[in-house]
């Protein structure tokens, strides 16, 4: 009998090593898979059983964060003013997660790679996982300043709108901000069927809250686009300076059709009278479509094309991480005709404000355009940082300094000379700080339901040394000057008080 | 394994009982058990420490008691059953603690997910202290036996009583209404419902049964050694003796039909074949019995859908049939296998993980709560210790020199591992998932109490074997019979 026992002590030994090495491949090598599955609710529970990393602005505000829980997750997501900074933060719920909470979610939530060592002392010492800190570029103030711009105007319009503000120097995004917008603290509900009541109610509202119109949303530059054909001319000939003469008839005919181009209201142009010659710098100012227009067959669809690409347009590479973009674009019209109306900014010119703030950005410092960039850095629970961007350039030469140069003092005349198109707007707010801008007023006759011109915006300050660049689309706003520019010089004047200057 | 050969005198060494060994191991798992108590509170919110020094001197007490109760009436046992079966027992009542507080002082778990439809398992808040009195009635019946049996051979009188006994437990399920026998949920009728209480019969009518094969096994051990027909280098047993092992092939097929109960089916029949093998060895029962099962149980899974589907549970979890569409059969299993992945290799610590989302968490699927807080770390050191167990009680069969006591004790010790091996198995997806309870962890009484009793038969079967011979009354001068015609 004995040997039967040591045969069935054998047996038993077989099956034990079975199970362990069942378990070890389990448990060892089969986790990664396993966790990775998208129904494993363990997955989803375990992240808010840490204390998720904060989302900070760069002058320190917590607008996203943790605090502790008392239902069967240790952590609920709360975020601060949450409709003011969701275009920023994005959500994140039980399911999913978007923006910055969707870009940088490996180290918010502490299982990033770079945090596995902290991870394993942090076990070791029995210290709980914590999540990593996402700094933004985002100054608080102006992005503050943006959204309830936005929203004065733009409250029970059913209209949307969308400001991005750059440091020119960096490509930093100091604000952006998007209406109509949504309460992100809504959708981190740990109540599964809360959240999914919810998503529904967004996703079926129009406008939709969830896109970012910042970034997501393109609509005709309109005059702002003048900045680009003045480049283009500009570049053409590098003798012209703001003082050249060109072509600026009160009625511009169009060739090979009937159709005619007019200034807004019929106007003349400076000067020029029913067909003479005016400034650049002045038709810039006064923003007359008929020079455009012209300068705009001159130079061609494809040179205006190249100029607008040099902006940072038609570029369906350009990425912010964090953001979630679409392309403006420029598309070269196929008749002269068609590109007069390309170059005032209509027919298929498409901006996002991010774009608007680009123009501005690449001006402003000299002809050089920066990446944007919204994620400055993540500092691990220990304050040491594991990952942080450095600026870097999109474009070293858009335009020459020189051209640059000359495109600011217009932007200048824009606001500062009786005749530019902002100035009446400026008067009163006239307190020694010098804005340079550009005005839009879009026809937007793609889009139905605006029934006003689209408002645009472009500018930075202060003019002789520019800490800031903003972009401004408010749709169905009117004139420009009218309902854009005060929201982008609210947005300017908050950040330059930070910086103390005004 | 090192054994002594058969008929030797134990070694010296043991001949003076090792009860000392067994209460420095007893402290031994005591700390380990307070460790993890103490870890768990650290972890859960709102625990109050008073609560963890009365469970533990609760379970303090009762295991002293049982070391004494072995000091007096088996002065010689094993000095390790004890101290492995407690640490079981601890760990059970720590990780039965843990999912009893999820949901509750705010700590993670499903209470307040009202407007959650996931299915996620709650512990009453009596649990604990349920098990607890399980705990006392199990270590109740361990001093009871070793009091009352202080010879095994004396069970040897009661086979045929203990076989019928056993049958009776095993088939009374079966007989009743489902609303008595059923276990919610599952289709399978094991047990009975009485006032709120449960029994579940079959966990004692394993222990009958093998005390019944054993008797029966060693009264007809020279019939069933009879070699008969020889294929393919096996001896065939003769036809007319097949007859025993397939009237239990019918009886664990029957059981698997009519209640359901695949695990104990299979644990069963396992038993008989390796107590047979044991007792004639055999390899041609081994053969027969396994190919038997084996064959029965893919014949059941083609003729009944609800066997058919553990199958395809265990080949296809993942499919969008079984894992997606109502009612989501392999739920459970991939329940319980993301908690084994979620726990990794040093497990998320005790009240950090998330086994609440698995369900029969506290029964059947506690290994993977295991698995998940305490990593593949604390899953290898449970299985060391009932690898243990079963090691001692094997060699306790090697060493006792009484064919019943040798059978009683090598069946009993393998049904232990068969047992573990076909939850955790299953729980794993090594094999086919049957639903029985892991000894000594799973909350239940029956299981407890049964696993109790197995340990109160080993440790009495231990102390026989390692008994010093009494010494001879007579020092010098045999007396020499001579018979004169």
């Amino acid at each position: 009998m004995n040997r039967a026992l040591k045969r069935i002590s054998i047996a038993v030994l077989v099956m034990f090593l079975l199970l362990m090495i069942n378990v070890n491949y389990l448990q060892a090598f089969e986790t990664s898979s396993l966790s990775t599955r998208p129904d494993n609710i363990r997955a989803v529970s375990e992240a808010n059983q840490y204390e998720r990393g904060d989302i900070v602005t760069a002058d320190g505000v917590v607008i996203a964060g943790t605090k502790p829980s008392n239902d069967f997750y240790k952590y609920q997501r709360y975020y601060t003013d949450g409709p003011v900074y969701a275009p920023v933060t994005g959500y994140d719920t039980i399911y999913s997660t978007s923006g910055v909470e969707h870009e940088e979610d490996a180290l918010l939530s502490g299982n990033g790679s770079q945090l596995a060592f902290r991870n394993f002392i942090d076990m070791i010492t029995n210290k709980p996982q914590k999540g990593a800190t996402v700094q933004l570029t985002i100054n608080s103030r102006a992005q503050l300043a943006a959204y309830a711009g936005l929203a004065e105007i733009l409250k029970g319009t059913g209209h949307v709108g969308g400001v991005v503000a750059l440091n020119p120097a960096t490509g930093a995004i100091l604000a952006m901000a998007s209406y109509p917008s949504y309460d992100p603290n809504l959708l981190a509900s740990h109540n599964g069927t809360e959240v999914n009541t919810v998503d529904k109610a967004l996703l079926t509202q129009s406008p939709s809250p969830l896109l970012n119109n910042a970034t997501q949303t393109t609509l005709p530059p309109g005059s702002t686009f003048k900045i680009v054909t003045s480049s283009a001319w500009f570049t053409q000939d590098p003798t012209r300076t703001t003082s050249s003469m060109v072509y600026s008839p009160q009625v511009l005919t169009l060739p090979q059709t009937v159709n005619k181009l007019h200034n807004d209201g019929g106007e003349i142009c400076g000067s020029a009278g029913a067909n003479g010659q005016t400034t650049i710098l002045w038709a810039f100012s006064q923003s007359c479509d008929t020079t455009f227009g012209n300068l705009g067959i001159d130079l061609g669809g494809t040179a205006l094309n190249s100029m607008a690409e040099r902006f940072g347009m038609n570029d369906p590479d350009l990425n912010v991480p964090g953001v979630t973009m679409a392309p403006s674009q420029y598309i070269v019209p196929p008749s002269q005709a068609l590109t007069a109306f390309s170059a005032i900014g209509q027919y298929s010119d498409t901006v996002t404000p991010l774009q608007e703030a680009m123009f501005a950005a690449a001006i402003a410092d000299n002809g050089t355009l920066m990446k944007p960039y919204l994620i400055q850095q993540v500092t691990a629970s220990d304050l040491s940082v594991v990952q942080s961007t450095t600026p870097s350039v999109l474009n070293p030469s858009v335009v020459s300094p020189a051209i640059a140069n000359d495109v600011k003092q217009m932007m200048i005349a824009v606001v500062q000379q009786p005749q530019g198109t902002a100035f009446a707007f400026n008067q009163g707010n006239e307190n020694g700080l010098i804005i340079a801008g550009k005005t839009g007023t879009a026809q937007n006759l793609l889009n139905g339901v605006s029934p006003n011109p689209d408002a645009v915006f472009t500018a930075f300050a202060p003019a002789n040394n520019p800490k800031i660049a903003v972009g401004v689309i408010v749709q169905g706003g009117g004139y420009g000057a009218a309902s854009a520019a005060p929201i982008a010089v609210k947005v300017i004047e908050a950040y330059l008080a930070t910086l103390g200057i005004q | 394994m090192p054994s002594p050969a058969l008929g030797s005198q134990p070694p010296e060494d043991i001949t003076a009982g090792r009860r000392r060994t067994e209460l420095s191991m007893l402290m031994f798992a005591f700390a380990i058990v307070a460790f993890a108590f103490a870890s768990t509170a650290f972890s859960l919110k709102g625990q109050r420490l008073s609560t963890f020094v009365a469970i533990m001197i609760a379970f303090i007490a009762i295991m002293i008691g049982a070391h004494l109760a072995v000091r007096r009436w088996a002065p010689y046992a094993d000095p390790l059953l004890l101290p492995l079966a407690a640490i079981l027992n601890g760990l059970g009542l720590v990780m039965i603690y843990r999912l009893h507080e999820a949901g509750r002082n705010g700590n993670a778990g499903p209470v307040s997910t009202a407007g959650n439809t996931i299915p996620i398992t709650t512990l009453s808040s009596s649990a604990v202290t349920l098990q607890i009195v399980y705990t006392v009635l199990g270590i109740g019946c361990f001093v009871a036996f070793l009091v009352f049996v202080k010879e095994p051979r004396v069970l040897q009188r009661y086979t045929y009583l203990l076989g019928l006994v056993g049958v009776f437990l095993i088939a009374l399920p079966a007989f009743l209404p489902s609303s008595i026998s059923g276990v919610a949920g599952t289709g399978a009728k094991i047990q009975i419902s009485l006032g709120g209480f449960t029994i579940q019969p079959e966990e004692f009518a394993k222990l009958a049964l093998a005390a019944f094969f054993a008797g029966y096994l060693v009264a007809k051990r020279d019939v069933l050694s009879l070699a008969g027909r020889r294929v393919l280098g096996v001896d065939l047993p003769r036809g007319r003796d097949l007859g025993p092992i397939a009237l239990i092939w019918l009886a664990s097929l029957l059981l698997l039909v009519f209640e359901s109960d695949i695990g104990t089916s299979a644990v069963f029949m396992g038993l008989f074949v390796a107590m047979i093998y044991i007792a004639t060895s055999r390899t041609s029962w081994l053969l027969i019995g396994f190919i038997s099962f084996i064959g029965g149980a893919f014949l059941a899974a083609k003729l009944f859908s609800h066997v058919g589907l553990r199958f395809s549970v265990w080949l296809h979890p993942f499919s969008t049939q079984n894992l997606i569409d109502y009612p989501q059969p392999s739920y459970q299993t991939v329940q319980g296998l993301y908690g084994m992945a979620n726990g990794g290799l040093l497990g998320r610590g005790l009240g950090n993980g998330l086994p609440y989302w698995t369900p029969l968490v506290q029964s059947d699927f506690i290994f993977t709560a295991f698995g998940e807080e305490l990593g593949l770390a604390g899953v290898m050191a449970l299985l060391l210790v009932y690898g243990l167990i079963v090691q001692r009680g094997l060699r306790t069969a090697v060493m006792i020199k009484d064919p019943y006591s040798k059978l009683l004790a090598g069946g009993l010790s393998f049904m232990l591992a068969l047992q573990v091996f076909v939850i955790v198995g299953g729980v794993t997806r090594l094999i086919p998932l049957t639903g029985i309870t892991t000894p000594f962890l799973s909350q239940g009484g029956s299981s407890l109490v049964a696993s109790w009793v197995l340990i109160a038969v080993l440790v009495r079967l231990s102390d026989t074997a390692r008994r010093p011979p009494p010494r001879p009354i007579q020092e010098e001068g045999l007396t020499q019979v001579v018979s004169v015609k």
